[in-house]
C-alpha cells in the first residue's frame, strides 16, 4: 500500500468503474487519454519503475544562492586575476542582473581558505569546519547549471522544473507518485528556519505546492509555534476525550447520511477526520524533542537547542526520516550575499554547517543514510566578479546561473567524490554539466522512477517534472 | 493496478448499444481525438516538430500521394499507410513509435480502419464549428430537461425524483448567492403551496445583492485577483474598487458581451466613464515582480503573456499558452498567431515595474468606502468611550498604588540590579574576570569574531529590560573600548534565552526595543555599523558601535523585552553578545550587565525612570507631584493592569483600522489599461524567451476560431468585439459551461479551460449548443441563463444515488441525479458567519481581515508582514472582501484557486488538513460560540437546543436517532464542564471570543461544542 491508489475515495470510484466495465466490454476501455481528461482521477501508473535505492529524501534548500567560490569550488589561480576585468572569452555574453549590469566585472578572488578533507580530498571552505568531517560521505556536484538569474524564477525552476509558478514541486511529484508509508503523518513535510531578519526572498508556498496535481500532494509546512500545523491544536478547554466524543458523533451521524444519500465520499470524510485526530497526536510527538538525549544536541550544535533553528529542523528531519516520511524539505533563507561576504555568508555557514554535517553522521549511525537521499543546495551560484569594491571587505557577489555547487549523500549516491568541474574562474562548466533537469531526473531515478514515464495529464498535455527539454540521469554519481 | 479508466460518454454509449458499432463514424467526436492524442505531436500543426513532412490534421495533406501511397486513401484502409504503420509489428515501422510511450488499443485501430473504409469523412474539431440549434420539438418540455432526458432514455435511465423543498431551497440559495437561507425562509418555502413558490424564490435570490458577490467570486478566482503583487516584496495594491465593479456588474446583470468589452478596452470606448476605465483593471490583476536585479522588460513581457493566456483560458477555453514557445501541438494555433494575439496587449503604457510604480494607474474614489468609514469611525468612537472610562476607573486604585510606591521608594530607588554572572564563556577563547562591582574585564586572545555567552540566576521576580554598559580601560587599544586594533567595539547582535537545567532546549526571549546614549552614524554604502536597534535583527552586517566618539566615558545600551520574563525556579538566564562584524576585531573589552523589573515602556528612553524621579522628591513635600511625573506614574501603573491593557489594545487597533479606512476612502490608485503614445512593435519570441525577438507580427486574431480581416483587428477593442462576436464559436459555449459548472457542480464540458482537441467532449453536445445560442440571442443575459438552469427539473432532482446508478455513472455525466459535492471553502466560511449570527452583510469597500491563526504571514517573510484581524464588525464580512495576500492565501480556505494565474477548474479534495480547519478555525468556533449562546436563550432543554442548532446549521430538524446521539454527547460534555468550570471558561475564550458572564459557562461550552459538531457534519459542508 504505497500509492495514492490506497486512497479510499479513489478506490470506491475505481471499484465501481472496474465492475461496470469488466462486465461490459473488456479491452474496449483502454483509452488512456480519457483518464487524462478527468481532473483528479489520474494515477501515476505502476511505480516504482525500477528498484529504488532511496526510500526517502531530505532536501536541505539553501535559499538565496550560496557562493560556490567561497564554499566549495576552490580556484587558487584567481589571486593573479584580482581586480582585473573578467575576459569576454569567459563571460560569453552572460546576462547580469540589473544590479551589476552597468558596472565593470572586476574579479574578486575567493575570500576564504580551503583545505582538503577525508580520503576523497574534497576542498571545503574554512567557513564550514564541520562539513569536512563527513566529506567522505558526500558527493559534490560542482557543475550544476541553471538558466535563471533572479531568485523567484530560479528557485521555482530548481524546485518545480519551470521558472514560472504553476507546476508541482518536486516533493509534490514524489508524494503523488509514491504516496506515504506512514499513515499518521503527511508524506511531504516542509520546515523553515526561524530567523529574526526579514528576508528579502520570501519563501512562496508554490515552492512546495502541488501545482496542477490534486492539492493533497502539496507539502505540509510545520510551523515554529505551539500549533505546528495550522489548526492542529484543539482549543484550550477542549480535552481529548470530548474531541473523541465529537468524532464519534460525527462518524455515526455521517454514516446515517451516507445511508440516506448513497454518497461514498462520506466514507472518505469519516476516515479523513480520523486521520486528523491521529495527526493531532503524532505531530506533537514528532516535534517535541524532549525525548532526545543530550548527545543529540551536542552533535547538532548549540543552535539546535533553539526551537525553529535550522539545526533544530535538522533533528526534526532525522525524526521524520525515522518515521518514513517520504519527502522532507528544509528551507534556510538569506544566502543572498551581495555584499560583506565575511559577515553575511559566514553567518549562514554558522547557522547550517554543524547541523548539516551532524545530520549525515546521525543518519549514518542509525542505519538510515543508505536509503535516505540528502540534497544540499540553492537556486544558483555567485559570480566571480566583485559586487561593490572588489578589494573592500564590503564586497559581495551577484547572482550567477552558469555554475553552482550542490552536494548529495546517501540513498544510492556514490560517496566521497566530486562530479564535474568549472573553468579557472568558476564561471562556466568545463566538464560534465548537470542541469537542474538532470538533477531532477537523477533524484527520481534513485527513487526508482523513470522521469520520462512519470507524467501527469493537464490541459491536454502530459507534463513531467523534467519538462520538454532533454534531461538525463547523472550515472557517474550513482553508487 | 492501473486506474487509467474513466467514463467516456460516447464510448460507453457504444458499449451499451453495440448496434451502433456499424453506424456512421463521426470524425470530430471519434477519430479526431485519437489522431490528436497519438499523432499530432509529430504530424500536426507544429511545423518545427513535424516528421516526414506529413500532417494528419488536414485532409489534403493526409491523402496526398507520396511515392504512390497516401497516409489515408479514402475507402481503402488496406492502401493506407496509416493503417499499415499502426498495425506493423516491426518496432522501426510501428506508429506511434514505441519510444513515444503512446499506444493504440485494438478498438482504436479498428475504428481508424472502419473510418477510412467509410471514405474517411473529414471535419473540424467540434468547438471550432459554430453552435447549431438542432431541429427538435421541445413539446413543451424545458429545453434542459429535453436534452438531458433524451440521453437518459438512450441509456435506459430515469431522472431522479425532485429534491425535498428544504434541500432545494438550500441548494438554490448556495448556488445563486453563496449563502444558506435562514431557517425562517426555509419554513416559509416549505409551507408555500403556491404554484409559483419556487420561481419567486429564484427571482428573489437573483435580485439579492449577494448574488453579485457569489458570481464575482467566480470571476475573481479566474481573474487572479489579489490585494498584493505576489513576487518579492509582495507589495500591497489597491485594486479593490475593480472587485466592487465586478460585483455591481453582476448585480445589474450587465450583458456579458459588454462586461467583456469594458474589461478589455473600456478605456478605448468613446468618452469612457470612470467605471469603464476601472473595468480594465481585469488585465492588470496578474502578479508583478519587483525583485531587485530583474530586468523590468522581462517582467513586462511576462505580464503580456499572462494576459494572452488568461484570455485563452477564460473566454476561449483554449490552452493557447502552449503556443508561446512553439506552434500548438494539437490545436490549430501557430506560434506567430500567439504573438499576434499578444500584440493587442503589448502597447500598454507600462514598464514592467511593481509595487507603487506599476503604472498606468487611475485615481479613483470609491463610493463603497463611505459605509466602511462610518463603520470604522463608529467602532473607534465606541472604543474611545470604553478607553476613557477605563482610565477614569483606574484613577482611584492609582492613588493607592502611588501611596505604596512612595513608601517603597522612600529610602531611594535603584531600578537596575547588576547581574552576577555564574559563567561567562567565549567561542573565540576570550577570558573574563568579573570584578566586585559586577564589571567584567576581558583578557587573553583577541579573535576576529567572538560571541560572549553569559549565564546568570537573577533573583528578580520578573525581568522587563537589560542594561549593557561598555567601559573604556587603560588595557584597551588607545584606552578605548576594545582590545582590537582600533579600540572601538561593534556589537552585531544580542540574544536572550531562558534555560531550565535538564532540558535540552532553550526558550528564546524576544527583545522588542533598544536605545543607547551614543550611536555612530552608519555610512551610506560603507559599513552599516552604528545603530543599537540593529543588534536585534540577526544580521551581522549591521550593529551597534560608538566609533568616532572619543570621550573616554562609558556608554549605555538599554533593551526592552517584548513581554515581562518570569523565570521558573532554577531557570537560568542566558545572554549572548555577538561580535560578528564584517571587519571583525572589535569585541567589547569591558562591560557590565544589569536587569530591571520596571515596565518595558519606560525603557524606551534613557531618562530617569518614573520611580527614580519619585524617589528624588522629598517625602511629604507639600507641593505634591509635578503633573508630568504624575502622568508618567499613572501610565506606569496602567501598564501593569491587564484589563486596561486589553481595552487599550482594542482602541489602538480601532485607531489603526480607522486610519487605513480613511486612506481607502480617499483617492486610491487602481491599476488600469491605457495605451502608450507610440505603440511597441510585437515580435515572435523565439522559444518564448523575452529577449530573443524574432519575426515582426501585426495584431491578429486566431483564424481557426474565427477569421477577421486585419482592418477589423487593430486594437484591444477590436479583440473584445471579436471575442464577443456572435460568430465566435467558443466564447458563448465556454461561458455557458462556466455558468453550468456553478450550478450543477461540473461543466457539460468537464475541462472548462480546454475546449481544444485535448479537452473532454461535451457530455450533452446539443444542449451545450442550444444554451450557447440562447445566451447570445438573449443578449448575453447571465441571469436569464441561470434562471433557465435552476427552473429545470434536472436541476431540481434529488442528489440521492442508488448503488446501481453510482456504479453506472460515478461522475454523474448523464445527470440522472443532482450532484452532491462539497461546497467551496469560502461558502463554508460565509455560511458559518450567517448561521452563527455574526454575518455583516455590507457590500463592497476596502479589504478586511477575518480571524486567522497568529503568525500566518510571519514565517513566509521572516516577520516583515504581520497579520492582524480587523477589529469590530469588519471581521465578519464575506470571504470575497478578505485581504488576499498572494504569497499566503487566506489560511481558512482550501481547494481554492491560488490566484497566481487564471484557474477555472474546480478542485474538490478531501483531506485531514481540511478536517482540522473545520474543527479549529476561529471563525467556525466563534460562530459556534454565538449560536450556542442563542440556543441557551431559546430553550432550556437539551433536545430543544440540539434541534435549534440543527435547524440553524442544517436547516432541518434532527431525527430521533440523530438527536439521541447528540444528546448523549451533550450530556458528557456538560458533565465534564460542570466538574471543570475553568476549562469551560478557557474553551469560551478561544481566539477572539469572550465568555458571556450572564450564562452558565458549563452549559455554554457544552452547547458550543455541539454547534461545532453540527458545522462539521458532512451534510453541512455539502451541496446536496
Amino acid at each position: 500500500m504505497n500509492s495514492p491508489l490506497s486512497d479510499p475515495g479513489l478506490a470506491v470510484t475505481r471499484r465501481y468503474f472496474l465492475g461496470r466495465c469488466a462486465g461490459l466490454a473488456p479491452g474496449a476501455i483502454a483509452l488512456n487519454r480519457m483518464l487524462a481528461r478527468a481532473s483528479g482521477a489520474q494515477s501515476p501508473g505502476v511505480l516504482p519503475h525500477s528498484l529504488p535505492k532511496a526510500k526517502r529524501i531530505i532536501f536541505l534548500t539553501q535559499s538565496g544562492g550560496p557562493s560556490q567560490i567561497e564554499l566549495f569550488d576552490h580556484k587558487p589561480g584567481l589571486a593573479q586575476w584580482a581586480g582585473k576585468e573578467l575576459p569576454d572569452s569567459v563571460r560569453q555574453g552572460q546576462r547580469l542582473t540589473t544590479m551589476t549590469a552597468q558596472s565593470k566585472q572586476l574579479i574578486m578572488p575567493g575570500r576564504t581558505k580551503f583545505s582538503r578533507h577525508g580520503q576523497s580530498g574534497a576542498t571545503i571552505s574554512e567557513w564550514m569546519p564541520h562539513l569536512g568531517r563527513v566529506a567522505d560521505d558526500l558527493c559534490f556536484v560542482k557543475s550544476m547549471t541553471t538558466d535563471q538569474i533572479n531568485h523567484a524564477p530560479a528557485m521555482t525552476r530548481f524546485l518545480t522544473g519551470h521558472p514560472l509558478p504553476g507546476r508541482p514541486s518536486i516533493g509534490g511529484w514524489i508524494s503523488y507518485g509514491l504516496g506515504t508509508e506512514n499513515r499518521n503523518l503527511p508524506d511531504f513535510v516542509v520546515l523553515i528556519s526561524k530567523m529574526q531578519r526579514p528576508s528579502d526572498q520570501p519563501l512562496y508556498d508554490h515552492y512546495w505546492g502541488s501545482g496542477f496535481l490534486p492539492s493533497r500532494y502539496q507539502g505540509v509546512k510545520l510551523r515554529n509555534s505551539a500549533d505546528p500545523v495550522l489548526y492542529l491544536k484543539d482549543p484550550n478547554g477542549l480535552p481529548r476525550h470530548l474531541r473523541r466524543d465529537m468524532l464519534d458523533s460525527l462518524s455515526s451521524l455521517n454514516s446515517i447520511r451516507q445511508r440516506e444519500t448513497g454518497d461514498p465520499e462520506i466514507t472518505t470524510r469519516i476516515r479523513q477526520y480520523e486521520m486528523a485526530y491521529r495527526m493531532q497526536l503524532s505531530i506533537p510527538q514528532l516535534t517535541d524533542l524532549s525525548d532526545e538525549p543530550e548527545s543529540t544536541f551536542e552533535l547538532y550544535g548549540p543552535d539546535s537547542r533553539r526551537p525553529g533553528s535550522y539545526a533544530a529542523n535538522c533533528i526534526l528531519a532525522r525524526r521524520l526520516a525515522e518515521r518514513d516520511v517520504r519527502f522532507v524539505q528544509l528551507f534556510h533563507p538569506d544566502w543572498d550575499h551581495h555584499s560583506r561576504l565575511s559577515s553575511w555568508c559566514v553567518a549562514r555557514c554558522r547557522d547550517t554547517d554543524q547541523a548539516s554535517a551532524a545530520l549525515i553522521t546521525d543518519l549514518k549511525q542509525r542505519g538510515l543514510l543508505h536509503d535516505t537521499l540528502v540534497i544540499w543546495g540553492g537556486e544558483f551560484g555567485r559570480g566571480v566578479a566583485g559586487q561593490g569594491e572588489w578589494d573592500s571587505p564590503e564586497g559581495g557577489r551577484d547572482h550567477h546561473p552558469r555554475c553552482f555547487t550542490v552536494w548529495l549523500a546517501g540513498g544510492g549516491i556514490r560517496p566521497g567524490m566530486t562530479w564535474g568541474a568549472t573553468d579557472a574562474f568558476s564561471y562556466n562548466v568545463e566538464r560534465d554539466p548537470v542541469h537542474v533537469r538532470d538533477l531532477h531526473a537523477t533524484v527520481l531515478h534513485l527513487l526508482g522512477i523513470d522521469h520520462e514515464q512519470f507524467t501527469y495529464s493537464f490541459q491536454g498535455l502530459d507534463f513531467k517534472l523534467t519538462g520538454v527539454e532533454s534531461a538525463g540521469v547523472v550515472r557517474g554519481i550513482l553508487a | 493496478m492501473n486506474l487509467r479508466l474513466l467514463i467516456v460518454p460516447a464510448l460507453l454509449a457504444a458499449m451499451l448499444h453495440p448496434c451502433r458499432a456499424s453506424s456512421a463514424i463521426r470524425f470530430a467526436r471519434e477519430i479526431l481525438p485519437i489522431l490528436s492524442d497519438n499523432c499530432f505531436a509529430c504530424h500536426g500543426p507544429d511545423e518545427n516538430r513535424r516528421k516526414a513532412k506529413l500532417r494528419l490534421d488536414l485532409r489534403d495533406e493526409a491523402t496526398r500521394l507520396n511515392d504512390g501511397l497516401a497516409a489515408v486513401t479514402p475507402g481503402k484502409p488496406g492502401n493506407s499507410l496509416l493503417i499499415q504503420r499502426i498495425n506493423s509489428p516491426d518496432p522501426d515501422e510501428q506508429m506511434p513509435p514505441p519510444d513515444s510511450h503512446k499506444t493504440l488499443s485494438a478498438s482504436e485501430k479498428q475504428l481508424l480502419s472502419r473510418w477510412i473504409a467509410q471514405g474517411a469523412p473529414w471535419g473540424t474539431h467540434w468547438a471550432f464549428d459554430r453552435p447549431v440549434r438542432i431541429k427538435t420539438d421541445l413539446q413543451g418540455e424545458h429545453p434542459v430537461d429535453h436534452f438531458v432526458r433524451r440521453q437518459l432514455r438512450a441509456q435506459s435511465l430515469e431522472p431522479s425524483p425532485p429534491a425535498s423543498r428544504r434541500t432545494l431551497l438550500r441548494r438554490l440559495s448556495f448556488d445563486l448567492t453563496g449563502l444558506p437561507p435562514t431557517p425562517e425562509e426555509v419554513e416559509s418555502f416549505v409551507n408555500d403551496s403556491a404554484p409559483d413558490a419556487y420561481e419567486r424564490r429564484v427571482d428573489a435570490l437573483l435580485a439579492s445583492p449577494h448574488y453579485g458577490e457569489r458570481m464575482a467570486m467566480w470571476w475573481l478566482d479566474a481573474a487572479r485577483y489579489s490585494d498584493t503583487d505576489g513576487f518579492q516584496g509582495d507589495a500591497t495594491r489597491s485594486n479593490w474598487p475593480w472587485r466592487d465593479w465586478v460585483i455591481d456588474s453582476f448585480n445589474r446583470n450587465q450583458p456579458f458581451d459588454q462586461f467583456t468589452v469594458e474589461q478589455f478596452a473600456g478605456d478605448l470606448l468613446p468618452s469612457p466613464g470612470p467605471d469603464q476605465i476601472l473595468a480594465t483593471c481585469f488585465h492588470r490583476n496578474h502578479m508583478t515582480n519587483g525583485e531587485g536585479g530583474r530586468d523590468p522588460e522581462e517582467s513586462r513581457v511576462d505580464y503580456v503573456i499572462d494576459r494572452v493566456n488568461t484570455t485563452g483560458t477564460l473566454w476561449l477555453g483554449l490552452t493557447i499558452g502552449c503556443a508561446q514557445c512553439h506552434s500548438h501541438k494539437f490545436d490549430p494555433i501557430r506560434q506567430t498567431e500567439y504573438y499576434s494575439l499578444s500584440a493587442f496587449f503589448n502597447s500598454i503604457d507600462e514598464d514592467g515595474r511593481a509595487g507603487q510604480a506599476a503604472k498606468p494607474y487611475y485615481p479613483y474614489r470609491s463610493p463603497y468606502a463611505i459605509r466602511a468609514l462610518e463603520e470604522a469611525r463608529d467602532y473607534f468612537d465606541q472604543q474611545s468611550i470604553r478607553h476613557t472610562g477605563a482610565r477614569r476607573a483606574g484613577e482611584l486604585p492609582f492613588e493607592q498604588w502611588l501611596q505604596t510606591a512612595r513608601n517603597r521608594v522612600a529610602g531611594g530607588f535603584e531600578p537596575w540590579t547588576t547581574v552576577a554572572a555564574a559563567q561567562v564563556t567565549s567561542t573565540g577563547g576570550t577570558r573574563f574576570l568579573q570584578e566586585s562591582d559586577g564589571v567584567i574585564q576581558t583578557s587573553g586572545p583577541t579573535p576576529r569574531q567572538d560571541d560572549y555567552r553569559m549565564v546568570a540566576h537573577p533573583a528578580l521576580s520578573r525581568i522587563t529590560g537589560i542594561k549593557l554598559e561598555v567601559f573604556p580601560h587603560p588595557s584597551h587599544t588607545d584606552g578605548k573600548f576594545s582590545r582590537g586594533s582600533t579600540g572601538e567595539f561593534i556589537l552585531t547582535n544580542i540574544k536572550l534565552q531562558a534555560h531550565l537545567p535538564g532540558r535540552s532546549q532553550v526558550r528564546e526571549i524576544p527583545i522588542s526595543g533598544a536605545v543607547a546614549d551614543v550611536e555612530a552614524k552608519p555610512e551610506n554604502g560603507g559599513p552599516r555599523y552604528g545603530l543599537v536597534k540593529d543588534t536585534l535583527d540577526d544580521d551581522p552586517r549591521n550593529g551597534w558601535t560608538t566609533r568616532g566618539h572619543d570621550a573616554p566615558t562609558s556608554h549605555i545600551a538599554q533593551f526592552a523585552l517584548e513581554a515581562p520574563l518570569i523565570l521558573a525556579p532554577d531557570e537560568e538566564l542566558v545572554l549572548i553578545l555577538m561580535h560578528r562584524s564584517t571587519l571583525g576585531d572589535a569585541n567589547i573589552g569591558r562591560f557590565r550587565v544589569s536587569l530591571t523589573d520596571q515596565p518595558a515602556h519606560v525603557l524606551s528612553s534613557l531618562q530617569p525612570m518614573p520611580l527614580e524621579e519619585l524617589a528624588a522628591i522629598p517625602p511629604g513635600s507639600a507641593s505634591g507631584l509635578p503633573d508630568a511625573l504624575r502622568q508618567r506614574l499613572f501610565e506606569q501603573f496602567l501598564t501593569d493592569e491587564p484589563a486596561y491593557q486589553e481595552i487599550k489594545a482594542d482602541l489602538d487597533r480601532a485607531r489603526a483600522h480607522l486610519a487605513d479606512t480613511q486612506n481607502a476612502a480617499g483617492d486610491v490608485s487602481v491599476m488600469v489599461l491605457a495605451e502608450r503614445e507610440k505603440p511597441r512593435e510585437t515580435h515572435v519570441l523565439e522559444r518564448g524567451v523575452w529577449d530573443r525577438p524574432g519575426e515582426l507580427v501585426p495584431p491578429a486574431v486566431l483564424s481557426a476560431v474565427l477569421p477577421w480581416p486585419p482592418e477589423a483587428t487593430r486594437t484591444r477593442l477590436d479583440l473584445a468585439r471579436w471575442i464577443t462576436s456572435t460568430e465566435n464559436p467558443l466564447t458563448a459555449r465556454v461561458i455557458v459551461n462556466h455558468l453550468w459548472q456553478l450550478t450543477f457542480g461540473a461543466g457539460l464540458v468537464r475541462t472548462p479551460d480546454d475546449f481544444g482537441l485535448q479537452g473532454e467532449q461535451p457530455t450533452h453536445p446539443e444542449l451545450l449548443d442550444w444554451l450557447a445560442l440562447e445566451f447570445m440571442e438573449t443578449g448575453w443575459d447571465i441571469k436569464h441563463m441561470l434562471r433557465l438552469f435552476v427552473l429545470s427539473d434536472t436541476y431540481q432532482q434529488s442528489s440521492r444515488v442508488s448503488p446501481a446508478l453510482l456504479e453506472l455513472d460515478p461522475g454523474n455525466r448523464f445527470l440522472a441525479r443532482s450532484s452532491r459535492h462539497r461546497l467551496p471553502s469560502w461558502m463554508l466560511h460565509d455560511a458559518a458567519l450567517k448561521s452563527g449570527g455574526l454575518f455583516n452583510p455590507a457590500i463592497g469597500g476596502p479589504p478586511v481581515r477575518p480571524f486567522q491563526p497568529a503568525g500566518v504571514w510571519k514565517e513566509m517573510f521572516m516577520g516583515r508582514f504581520q497579520y492582524e484581524p480587523s477589529p469590530g464588525p469588519a471581521r465578519y464580512r464575506r470571504t470575497i472582501y478578505t485581504f488576499w495576500r498572494r504569497s499566503s492565501a487566506p489560511a481558512f480556505l482550501f481547494d481554492s484557486p491560488q490566484r497566481r494565474v487564471c484557474e477555472v477548474r474546480t478542485r474538490r479534495t478531501n483531506t485531514p488538513l481540511q478536517a482540522l480547519t473545520m474543527l479549529n478555525d476561529g471563525t467556525l468556533l466563534e460562530a459556534s460560540h454565538r449560536l450556542a449562546r442563542r440556543a441557551l436563550d431559546q430553550t432550556p432543554t437539551a433536545r430543544g437546543r440540539i434541534q435549534f442548532l440543527m435547524q440553524h446549521i442544517l436547516l432541518r430538524s434532527g431525527s430521533p436517532e440523530e438527536v439521541d446521539q447528540l444528546a448523549a454527547q451533550l450530556d458528557r460534555a456538560l458533565e465534564f464542564y460542570r466538574a471543570h468550570p475553568e476549562q469551560a471558561l478557557q474553551f469560551l475564550t478561544t481566539g477572539p471570543m469572550h465568555p458571556d458572564r450572564s450564562v452558565d459557562p458549563a452549559s455554554h461550552a457544552a452547547v458550543m461544542l455541539l454547534a461545532s459538531t453540527c458545522f462539521n457534519l458532512d451534510e453541512s459542508m455539502n451541496h446536496e
